[in-house]
C-alpha cells in the first residue's frame, strides 16, 4: 500500500492534475469577454489596474473592506499556506540550511527553518479551524454552505493535523529532510527507492502525501480553482477604460449669456 | 400569479403579450429541454458567467452586501445562492464533477419547479453589482441574472412590466408609449411650465435637423418627473445649445439590458443610430437614466452593427464639466433643504459617475450632506433592473428592498424637520423611492439633479 502510495500514485496525480486543469483553463478560454462590465471607478492604465489586482492578491482587499472577520482568518491561513508551501520547497531542497545564505550558521539555520515551519503550521491549522467554525456557526455563512465545501476544510485539516503532529514529536513520528530529498529525487528522476526507504516506513508521511495527493486530484474539479478564477475574473472586471472629452459642439455660454438666450425678448442684456 | 409554490413573483405576460415581443412561448413538457439548449450556449459564450459557475468558494462575503439579502433574510437572495440555482443545474450538466459526485457537489436536475424559482429569484435581483465590489475575486452576480432572465426570456417566462416596455418601444420608440403628438403637447406644456415658474423662455426641438447635440430622454421624465426635463431644457438653453430630442427614441431606458440583450436591446441601439444620422448631429446626451446609461456607455460598443460615430456622454459629464468651468451661474439658495444624494449603482459602480454628481449637486443646494456608504459602495434603492412590481406580494418585497436605503437616508438627518431632498438623478430609482420615502416616512421629496440644477440657474 506505502509502495503504491508513494511510487505509483505520484505519477497518477500529477496526469489527473495537469490534465484537469488544462482542460478546466481551456474551457475559460472557450467563452469570451461579450461586453465592457468593467467595475467602476476605472483604473485609468494597466499600472492602476494591475494594482488592484496586486491588492487584491496580496492583502485581499476586498475582503478586507467588506468582512473584516471573515478576511483575519482567510488572509492569516492563506499566508501560513503559502508559507507552508515555500516551505516545504525550500526546506526539502536546502535541508533546512536555507538561512545560511542569509548569513545564519548551519544549525541556526536548522533550527529557524523548525520554528517556522512549526508556527506557520500551527496558524494555518488556527485559520482552517476558524473558517470551519465560521460555516457553522454564523448564520450567512451556513446557508450557503454546502456538504463539499464542509469536505474541503476537513480534507485540509487533516493534511495540516498530520503535519504537525510529524512536525511536533519529530523523533518518534514525523521524519527528518534529508530521506524526504532522497525520495523526492528519485520520484522526479522517474526511479522507484528502495524496497526498505524510510519513507516507506513511515505510516504518517505515507498517509500525509495520500490526502496531499488526493487534494491535488480534485483541485481542477473543486472550488480550489478560484486560485486561476481569481486572474480570470479581474482580467473581465478591472480594465482600463477611458472617457470621451467633456464639452459640447459648439456652445459659447459667456456669448449665450451675453445674448440673452432664454430671457423673454427685449429682456436681454445686449 | 404572485405566489406558485410559494415563490413570490410578479405576475407573467400573457403568451400574446410575449408574441408582441416576438417569442412563442415554449410549451412546459419541452422547456426544461431547450433552457438546457440555451444554458449551454450561454455557457460557451460568456466568461463572466461560467467564473461566477466555476470559481466561488462560498465564502459568504457577498451576503451582507446585497440589500436584498438584508431586507428579507431570504437565504436565496444572498448572491451566491442566487448563482447557485443556475449553479446546480450547470454543475449537473456541464461538470464532471456534478455528473459523478451529483448531490455532494450541489449537483441538481433541472425540472419545472426550479424554472419558477429561476423566475421568482432573478427578479428579486437589482442587478446592481454591489456583490461583484466585494466579492474577494469580483464574482459578478449580476451577470447570472442577466443570463437567468435571458433564458427565461426565450422560454415565455417574463413580468408584464418588461415585455409590455419591450412592445412599447418598438411600437412607439419610448417606453411610456408615448405618440409624437403627446410628446410635443407635452414638451410645450413644459415650456409654459417654465415661462410661467421661471420667466423664462424654453424651447423643446423635437427632430430638429442639423443640430449639434442630440438629448436621450427617459420617457418616464414626460409623465413622472416633469422637473428633470425641464431642468435640461434650461440648461440647454442657458448655454446657448444647439440641441434637440429625437422623437423616435425619446427612451434614455433601455429594457433591453434587463431581460433581453439580444434584439430588445439592440432594437434602442438601432434606432439611436439611425436617429442620429439622419439629424445630423454632433454629439449624443444621455439624460438620467441608470441602467440606460449604462446599456448606452457599455454595451453599445459591442451591440451597434455599424461604425458609432458620434461621441456618447451623459448629461452629468456636461453639467459638471460647465459648473467646474464655472460659466454656470448658479444660486444655491432657491435649493434651501437639507439634501442628500443617492448615488445610482449603475452610475456608481457600472459607469465610473459620481464625482460628476456631488461636484454639481454641491453647486446647486446649500446643504448637501453624503449618505454612507456613498459612491461605488452606495446601496441600491431595490428598484434596480425596475422590479417595480405593484402586486401586492412584490411590492411588499420593494419595501423590504429599500429598508438599507431608508436606513442610509434616516442617518443623514436630511429628513428631520420633514423638508428634506433625496436627489435620486435616475428614472428607476425615482420611480421606486416616490412612493417609498412614504412607505419609510423619510420626510425627503425625491429630486432628480438636473431638476435643482435647472432651479438653481440664474438667468441675469
Ligand atoms: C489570490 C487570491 C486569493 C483569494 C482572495 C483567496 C480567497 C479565499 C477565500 C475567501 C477562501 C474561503 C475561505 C472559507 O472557506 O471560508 C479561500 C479558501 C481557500 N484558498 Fe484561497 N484565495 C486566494 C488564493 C489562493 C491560493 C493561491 C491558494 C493555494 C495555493 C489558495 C488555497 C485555498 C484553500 C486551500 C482554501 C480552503 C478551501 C476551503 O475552504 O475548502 N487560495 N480562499
Ligand atoms: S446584483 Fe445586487 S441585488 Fe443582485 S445579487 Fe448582486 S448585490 Fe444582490
Ligand atoms: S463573495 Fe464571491 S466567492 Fe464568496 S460566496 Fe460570494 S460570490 Fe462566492
Amino acid at each position: 500500500m506505502s509502495y503504491f502510495i508513494l511510487q505509483i500514485l505520484p505519477y497518477l496525480t500529477m496526469v489527473i492534475f495537469t490534465f484537469g486543469l488544462l482542460y478546466r483553463l481551456g474551457r475559460w478560454a472557450g467563452s469570451r469577454i461579450v461586453h465592457n462590465i468593467t467595475l467602476s471607478p476605472f483604473p485609468q492604465s494597466n499600472t492602476q489596474a494591475l494594482g488592484i489586482l496586486g491588492a487584491e492578491l496580496i492583502f485581499f482587499r476586498s475582503l478586507f473592506n467588506f468582512d473584516r472577520p471573515l478576511w483575519i482568518g482567510a488572509w492569516l491561513m492563506h499566508i501560513a499556506l503559502f508559507s507552508v508551501i515555500g516551505g516545504h520547497v525550500v526546506g526539502i531542497y536546502f535541508l533546512g540550511r536555507q538561512f545560511v545564505y542569509l548569513g545564519m550558521s548551519a544549525s541556526l539555520s536548522e533550527n529557524m527553518s523548525a520554528v517556522l515551519g512549526t508556527s506557520m503550521g500551527l496558524l494555518m491549522l488556527a485559520g482552517l479551524l476558524y473558517l470551519l467554525i465560521r460555516r457553522f456557526t454564523i448564520a450567512k455563512v451556513k446557508e450557503v454552505t454546502g456538504p463539499s465545501d464542509y469536505l474541503h476544510l476537513v480534507l485540509l485539516l487533516t493534511i495540516v493535523v498530520i503535519g504537525n503532529i510529524m512536525r511536533l514529536w519529530e523523533h518518534d513520528l514525523g521524519i527528518s529532510y534529508a530521506p524526504v530529498k532522497d525520495y523526492v529525487t528519485h520520484l522526479v528522476m522517474l526511479q522507484p527507492v528502495p524496497m526498505n526507504h524510510e519513507v516507506l516506513t513511515k505510516p504518517l508521511f505515507v498517509l500525509h502525501l495520500l490526502f496531499v495527493q488526493i487534494l491535488l486530484m480534485i483541485f481542477p474539479f473543486s472550488k480550489l480553482m478560484h486560485v486561476f478564477g481569481m486572474f480570470a475574473e479581474r482580467w473581465i472586471i478591472n480594465r482600463v477604460y477611458k472617457e470621451p472629452a467633456p464639452g459640447l459642439p459648439n456652445v459659447d455660454v459667456a456669448a449665450a449669456r451675453a445674448a440673452g438666450a432664454g430671457l423673454p425678448s427685449g429682456d436681454g442684456a445686449a | 400569479m404572485p405566489e406558485v409554490n410559494g415563490l413570490k413573483m410578479p405576475a407573467k405576460a400573457s403568451e400574446k403579450e410575449m408574441k408582441n415581443i416576438h417569442i412563442d412561448p415554449v410549451p412546459d413538457d419541452q422547456k426544461v429541454e431547450v433552457a438546457l439548449q440555451h444554458l449551454d450556449e450561454m455557457r460557451k459564450k460568456f466568461r463572466s458567467f461560467v467564473m461566477a459557475m466555476e470559481s466561488c468558494v462560498k465564502c459568504g462575503a457577498c451576503a451582507e452586501n446585497c440589500h436584498t439579502y438584508l431586507g428579507t433574510k431570504d437565504p436565496n437572495n444572498i448572491p451566491t445562492n442566487r448563482a447557485e440555482l443556475i449553479r446546480k443545474i450547470y454543475k449537473r450538466y456541464f461538470t464532471l464533477e456534478g455528473r459523478w459526485f451529483g448531490k455532494l457537489v450541489g449537483a441538481e436536475d433541472l425540472t419545472l419547479d426550479v424554472l419558477e424559482q429561476w423566475y421568482s429569484y432573478f427578479y428579486q435581483c437589482n442587478e446592481c453589482r454591489r456583490c461583484a465590489m466585494s466579492c474577494p475575486f469580483g464574482i459578478d452576480t449580476c451577470e447570472v441574472t442577466f443570463v437567468g432572465r435571458q433564458i427565461l426570456h426565450w422560454l415565455g417566462m417574463v413580468p408584464k412590466l418588461h415585455a409590455n416596455v419591450g412592445a412599447a418601444m418598438e411600437k412607439a420608440g419610448n417606453h411610456t408609449g408615448l405618440p409624437k403628438p403627446s410628446l410635443i403637447d407635452t414638451l410645450e406644456f413644459l415650456s409654459e411650465e417654465i415661462q410661467e415658474e421661471f420667466g423664462v423662455e424654453v424651447n423643446f426641438p423635437v427632430d430638429k435637423p442639423d443640430s449639434d447635440i442630440l438629448y436621450i430622454p427617459s420617457s418616464a421624465d414626460f409623465l413622472l418627473n416633469p422637473y428633470t426635463l425641464m431642468g435640461a431644457g434650461m440648461f440647454f438653453t442657458y448655454i446657448g445649445a444647439n440641441w434637440t430630442i429625437p422623437s423616435t427614441v425619446a427612451e434614455a431606458g433601455n429594457f433591453g439590458l434587463l431581460f433581453d440583450q439580444r434584439f430588445t436591446q439592440r432594437h434602442n441601439v438601432t434606432r439611436l443610430l439611425d436617429a442620429s444620422q439622419k439629424l445630423g448631429i454632433k454629439k449624443i446626451v444621455w439624460g438620467e437614466c441608470g441602467h440606460g446609461w449604462r446599456a448606452a456607455k457599455m454595451y453599445i460598443p459591442t451591440l451597434a452593427d455599424r461604425p458609432v460615430k458620434w461621441p456618447i456622454v451623459h448629461l452629468h459629464d456636461e453639467t459638471s464639466y460647465y459648473v467646474n468651468t464655472n460659466q454656470l451661474k448658479l444660486d444655491p439658495g432657491k435649493n434651501n433643504h437639507p439634501t442628500t444624494l443617492h448615488d445610482p449603482c449603475n452610475y456608481g459602480r457600472a459607469c465610473g459617475m459620481t464625482k460628476q454628481l456631488r461636484d454639481v449637486l454641491s453647486a446647486c443646494v446649500t446643504d448637501f450632506r453624503e449618505m454612507t456608504p456613498n459612491q461605488e459602495k452606495n446601496f441600491c434603492c431595490g428598484g434596480g433592473s425596475a422590479i417595480l412590481f405593484d402586486d401586492p406580494e412584490m411590492y411588499d418585497l420593494r419595501i423590504k428592498f429599500s429598508a438599507k436605503k431608508a436606513e442610509q437616508v434616516r442617518a443623514t438627518g436630511v429628513g428631520a424637520n420633514g423638508d428634506g431632498y433625496l436627489c435620486a438623478p435616475c428614472s428607476i430609482c425615482k420611480a421606486q423611492l416616490y412612493p417609498m420615502v412614504e412607505e419609510h416616512k423619510l420626510g425627503v421629496e425625491v429630486k432628480g439633479l438636473i431638476d435643482l440644477l435647472g432651479k438653481a440657474l440664474v438667468w441675469k
